[in-house]
């Protein structure tokens, strides 16, 4: 079942000259992550935004074409009410992400479901259990401004999870986390997709994506390039032409002049060289 | 009232707490606690302005006492013509926003020796009552000393502020710029 | 400024604090006269103390100091009227009546400003507003602008630090300390309206300006101690502006 729908979208920002997207279509379905990537302005943060709503509503500009989110367009009156709770968004830096009310790190993540109406009972069940997630029980009682970039970014991705929301849509969610929290990531990303939730990544981690992306959807210049099984492409030529890179050893191989297909991890490259 | 208006607020009041209490700090003869508000009137319109001034006041009066608060009322004045000289392309070039500003702070000073007076008998913020104080001295009556000191620090006060949120808002990025429409106008773009 | 631990300003709800405090004020400014005004300055700095906020009535003299001055030269020096000498100086007796009326006015306000500023616990008064089903935006702004103040004042210190370190001077003439407001301010307004971008971003996808009615997380009790003493500050309030207008 698709969960989000970009259909033929093109977006340009207000005092732009060049579009941001154009004749962008895609599709991400529940059960499944799907990873966005491309160079550096190739619109995949503009994507997302508009996949959440907030672009044009927050951001101005001229949007084109048809996006459904969870089968509502999310441009329209009356869809952010219904989309609430719903979607969830994380975005790369933490510190711009707080509620800037908080206290704790317990109210930070109790935030989005106190402000949904939520029963305290189900709220301190859900805090507790994200928190759990996020391997961070024991940052509760701390004040989410006095924490790490690290910390903090795991505060407010608990803070999306414990929403159970039935879309992910995360912008470059690992550049702030260390490399356990990284692994703790792309490990829920996965449980999420299990859940049933349809988790949308924009990120340049193929090392970490690789394997846990069940679909790649690769943007130039802001139409969609490439979209298919993520380790068929990284393993070609394509996803370089579409400006894109491939994994560590997928890389190196390329460099050391290996023809395509390419292996993609060390277990692999031993596997295939190792006499 | 939006999430956009929810994120911009906090942020615009405290601009005017910290840049007034760093000015302050300096210890400079001046105000300069309205920044926020003229910007918020800028970006987003003079009933923003407003309750970012309101607001602001209503907090430096919890922070510094309750005294404070009646000046209130100068901020909502500050956003409304800030506001009406956003509508008006009145930051388009730093002349235009020098003028702006000295009207504002023509119509501030005016309005707040008044309440200086009327409520506060002439004793309020210690730079202002210094040159009451001088100008009693010198032998003029309590309300012309009053009026004169809070005119001209208003003055010099209103025209700073409007000339550094006016060069501020023509130095932003285009990307930014298209957040907000109003600032757009308000540079004469 | 923290209380002393189990104060009872902390220990209140929420409102009371400030409904006590919002009535010294209006009491403040209606009472007549130098006794009423000074009694009123006193019972402020003893309600203060007894509360655990006994801090505040020494901070408030932080500002108070110089305003109290600066109110005896400008009526008790300078004023009209008939003249009285104490200690060798000529002082006028209205003016000094003057003074210290508006000196005890200023006192009991500022005093009561910084113990409610001392006692205001942000998450406690955000679900004390989300229990009585008032708007949460209302509580929301009170309490982010609170808690953006220490972070902007930070970050104004870093830049100011930053800019120093390139060449910027802060002390000396005039003109000097007024080419510092430039090289402050906009590196602090710049990165405050990025912020404001992603932190609107993040605050929509969480339905901060929802219209679902919140829940509060922890609401705080409200005592009939609590009650009866809004009640009563309420109406000490309203007394005090009858006298004014009547008596």
């Amino acid at each position: 079942m698709t969960r989000l729908g970009f259909d033929d979208v093109g977006f340009t920002y207000p005092g732009a000259t060049v579009p941001a997207l154009t004749g962008c279509s895609f599709a991400a379905g529940a059960g499944a992550v799907t990873w966005l990537t491309g160079a550096l302005g190739a619109g995949t943060s503009t994507a997302l935004l508009l996949a959440a709503g907030l672009a044009p509503m927050h951001t101005g500009g001229l949007r084109t074409g048809r996006i459904h989110t969870l089968g509502l367009d999310p441009a329209e009156d009356g869809a952010a009410r219904a989309l609430g709770g719903r979607v969830a968004l994380v975005l790369s830096t933490p510190a711009t992400q707080l509620s800037g009310i908080a206290e704790t790190v317990a109210q930070e993540v109790a935030f989005a479901p106190a402000n949904l109406g939520w029963p305290r009972d189900r709220i301190h069940a859900g805090v507790g259990r994200a928190l759990e997630a996020l391997a961070i029980p024991h940052l509760a009682t701390r004040d989410p401004t006095t924490l790490s970039g690290g910390e903090m970014q795991r505060v407010v991705i608990a803070a999306m999870l414990v929403l159970e929301p039935e879309l992910w849509l995360l912008d470059e969610p690992t550049s702030a986390l260390d490399v356990d929290g990284r692994a703790l990531l792309h490990r829920l990303l996965r449980s999420e997709a299990l859940r049933g939730a349809a988790v949308v990544v924009a990120s340049e981690d193929a090392d970490g994506l690789a394997t846990v992306a069940d679909r790649l959807v690769v943007l130039t210049a802001g139409r969609v390039a490439l979209d298919g099984v993520p380790q068929d492409l990284l393993r070609g030529d394509r996803i370089w032409d579409a400006g894109a890179g491939s994994t560590s050893i997928g890389t190196l191989a390329r460099v050391a002049g290996v023809a395509a297909p390419r292996p993609l991890s060390v277990d692999e490259g031993v596997a295939r060289w190792a006499r | 009232m939006n999430a956009r208006l929810l994120a911009l607020l906090p942020a615009a009041i405290a601009i005017n707490l910290v840049i007034g209490g760093l000015v302050n700090a300096l210890g400079l003869p001046l105000y300069l606690d309205s920044i926020g508000t003229i910007l918020a009137a800028v970006l987003a319109g003079p009933a923003v302005g407003m309750l970012v001034g309101a607001i602001g006041q209503l907090l430096f009066g919890l922070i510094n006492g309750y005294q404070w608060i009646p000046f209130g009322l100068i901020q909502l004045v500050i956003a409304a013509l800030a506001g009406l000289a956003a509508a008006h392309g009145g930051f388009r070039s730093s002349s235009v926003t020098l003028a702006w500003g000295l009207l504002t702070g023509l119509v501030a000073g005016a309005l707040s020796s008044v309440i200086s007076y009327v409520l506060f008998k002439g004793v309020t913020a210690t730079g202002t009552t210094a040159v009451v104080t001088l100008l009693r001295q010198l032998g003029w009556s309590l309300p012309v000393a009053v009026t004169a000191s809070s005119l001209l620090l208003d003055l010099v006060d209103k025209a700073a502020a409007f000339l550094l949120v006016g060069a501020l808002v023509r130095a932003l990025p285009l990307r930014m710029m298209g957040r907000f429409p109003r600032a757009a106008r308000a540079v004469g773009r | 400024m923290t209380l002393a631990p189990g104060a009872l300003a902390a220990r209140a709800h929420p409102f009371t604090p400030l409904v006590v405090t919002a009535a010294i004020a209006v009491a403040a400014i209606a009472l007549p006269g130098a006794m009423a005004t000074v009694a009123l300055y006193a019972a402020t700095v003893i309600l203060v103390l007894a509360t655990g906020a006994g801090r505040a009535a020494l901070r408030a003299l932080v500002p108070l100091a110089p305003l109290w001055l600066f109110l005896f030269l400008l009526h008790g020096v300078l004023g009209d009227g008939s003249r009285v000498t104490v200690a060798g100086l000529s002082l006028s007796r209205d003016g000094l009546t003057l003074a210290v009326t508006q000196g005890a006015r200023l006192g009991a306000i500022a005093t009561a400003s910084l113990a409610l500023y001392a006692a205001f616990s942000p998450a406690r008064f955000v679900d004390a507003v989300a229990e009585r089903g008032w708007p949460f935006s209302a509580a929301y702004l009170v309490v982010a602008t609170l808690l953006a103040l220490p972070r902007f004042r930070a970050r104004a210190v870093v830049i100011l630090e930053a800019q120093r370190s390139r060449g910027l001077r802060l002390r000396g003439s005039v003109i000097n300390r007024i080419r510092a407001i430039g090289p402050v301010t906009f590196p602090l307004l710049l990165g405050a309206l990025a912020e404001v971008d992603e932190r609107g971003f993040a605050l929509e996808t969480r339905c901060a300006a929802g219209t679902v009615r919140r829940t509060a997380l922890a609401p705080p009790a409200d005592r009939m101690a609590d009650r009866m003493v809004r009640w009563a500050a309420a109406l000490s309030a309203g007394a005090a502006v009858v006298w004014r207008v009547f008596g």
